[in-house]
């Protein structure tokens, strides 16, 4: 395999590896939302997560990975390259909507990096799913903006959140070994520049609110998820996403 | 800080001294309607309503809510109180033939959008839009301008500058749902499977 594809295959299964997890996490909503529409919502966005980690999977079975179903379902913790954010339990839905801005946020703002990507079935993918980005981080602000202004009890929960959620949410950016020859391949324009428009962004849609953020130099990211160093959370996570799969592998639906 | 348990904020206070307020209404959300575009050749139909704080909340919920499934290319949301409705009618007769010029002194013409219900039962369908100077002036000139002969049970109309439409932008929030099949019973056909696994167990 030449250094070019494996720059290639370490961003697609980090990427995939977020989108799925995530995907599911935010999937644990379904039927407990906090009012129907919203139920509705932030289901469908949960399953156009898991939908965005298919295609990669497939480009990566394209690659001559194993197929989506099997990487999907058959790895283990450890093989897993999301970031412990995408991991970490629900918890209240202050915390879920605050990981689906912070998250979200990050995620359309790589895949307009991704546009204009060498790899061209990434810069394809960045362009068809436009669109979904885009209602996901309308969605995400509308209601941090909503809430991040609307009662003292939402403010104060929001806040929280925030700050619980943002040393994870730096984890997001744990560069890649990888990192130079992606960004001189001009696959991928790096998790740094990524970082910087990120944080621009949280603090523009953050200053129509009431909630504050710390400064970014306080915050220690935590890391180790890239490199398969997971949080006691995945594990169970993944039995309960595999669990009908791993009865028969072979079964055709 | 107080809490938001609707039970915890219906308990009554104890009077400290005899006072009459006005009944304070419960803090529920109120409703807005949602009118979806199947696609660019076709009109926008009324989709249904949801709840929400506001007409921005509104929009972002109504789009899971009415246009997870079936093609789109639109959507737009207005405040339940901002559709005029006018009476309804049955039978042969139009609500056209119970609508007169009316005496309205304002001068200020705003655009409303028009919508016809053609059968009842059946959504609200976008007719035009037409200037005027009130909900009854707009249903003056729908009555010129959209009346084919043909019974129109009930008509609405709508300020479009009450309207939160969908941005230009934001026109490819739709474009990957013709790929989300799954989302429609009709993409299960599971009878064939059905069939060989009975005739298996015979």
């Amino acid at each position: 395999m030449s250094m070019h594809e494996t720059f290639i295959k370490e961003l697609l299964y980090k990427m995939a590896d977020d989108q799925l997890i995530l995907g599911h996490r935010n999937s644990e909503w379904t039927g407990f939302g906090p009012l129907l529409e919203e139920d509705i919502a932030f289901s469908s966005m949960a399953q156009d997560k898991i939908g965005q980690s298919h295609v990669l999977y497939q480009i990566l079975h394209e690659l001559g990975e194993q197929p989506p179903d099997t990487v999907a379902f058959m790895r283990k913790a450890t093989q897993f390259h999301n970031c412990i954010f995408t991991e970490l339990p629900n918890g209240e839905y202050d915390f879920s909507l605050i990981r689906h801005f912070l998250f979200d946020t990050a995620e359309i703002l790589r895949f307009d990096m991704l546009r204009t990507s060498s790899f061209l079935p990434l810069a394809e993918l960045a362009g068809k799913i436009h669109g979904e980005l885009r209602y996901h981080v309308l969605h995400a602000n509308t209601w941090i903006k909503q809430l991040g202004s609307a009662t003292e009890e939402s403010i104060f929960r929001l806040q929280q959140s925030l700050t619980l959620a943002l040393p994870y949410a730096l984890g997001i950016f744990e560069k890649s070994p990888h990192e130079d020859g992606l960004i001189g391949d001009k696959i991928f324009g790096g998790e740094e520049v990524l970082k910087d428009r990120w944080m621009e962004k949280v603090e523009g849609t953050l200053k129509d609110t009431q909630l504050t953020l710390p400064a970014w130099s306080t915050i220690t990211p935590v890391f180790g998820g890239r490199s398969g160093n997971h949080s006691e959370h995945l594990p169970p996570l993944l039995d309960e996403m595999s669990e009908v799969f791993r009865i028969d592998p072979t079964a055709e639906w | 800080m107080k809490s938001l348990d609707p039970r915890v904020k219906r308990l009554p206070e104890i009077a400290s001294e005899a006072q009459q307020d006005p009944k304070i209404s419960l803090a529920q959300f109120g409703t807005f309607e949602v009118f979806v575009q199947p696609n660019p050749k076709k009109p926008f139909q009324h989709e249904g309503a949801v709840h929400a704080p506001n007409i921005e909340m509104a929009y972002v919920l109504a789009k899971e809510t009415f246009t997870r499934r079936f093609t789109c290319s639109s959507m737009y949301v207005v405040e339940t109180s901002n559709v005029y409705v006018s009476p309804l009618t049955e039978g042969s007769q139009s609500v056209y033939d119970l609508v007169n010029e009316s005496k309205d002194t304002t001068t200020t013409k705003e655009q409303y959008e028009v919508y016809h219900l053609a059968k009842r039962g059946k959504q609200h369908i976008h007719a035009g839009a037409v200037v005027a100077t009130s909900p009854e002036g707009a249903l003056w000139e729908a009555k010129n301008r959209f009346n084919t002969g043909t019974a129109v049970f009930n008509v609405w109309a709508i300020r479009t500058s009450e309207i939160r439409f969908t941005k230009p932008d934001d026109d490819d929030f739709w474009s990957t749902l013709p790929e989300k099949k799954f989302r429609d019973a009709a993409d299960y056909k599971g009878g064939e499977k059905l069939k060989t696994f009975l005739d298996s167990t015979k």
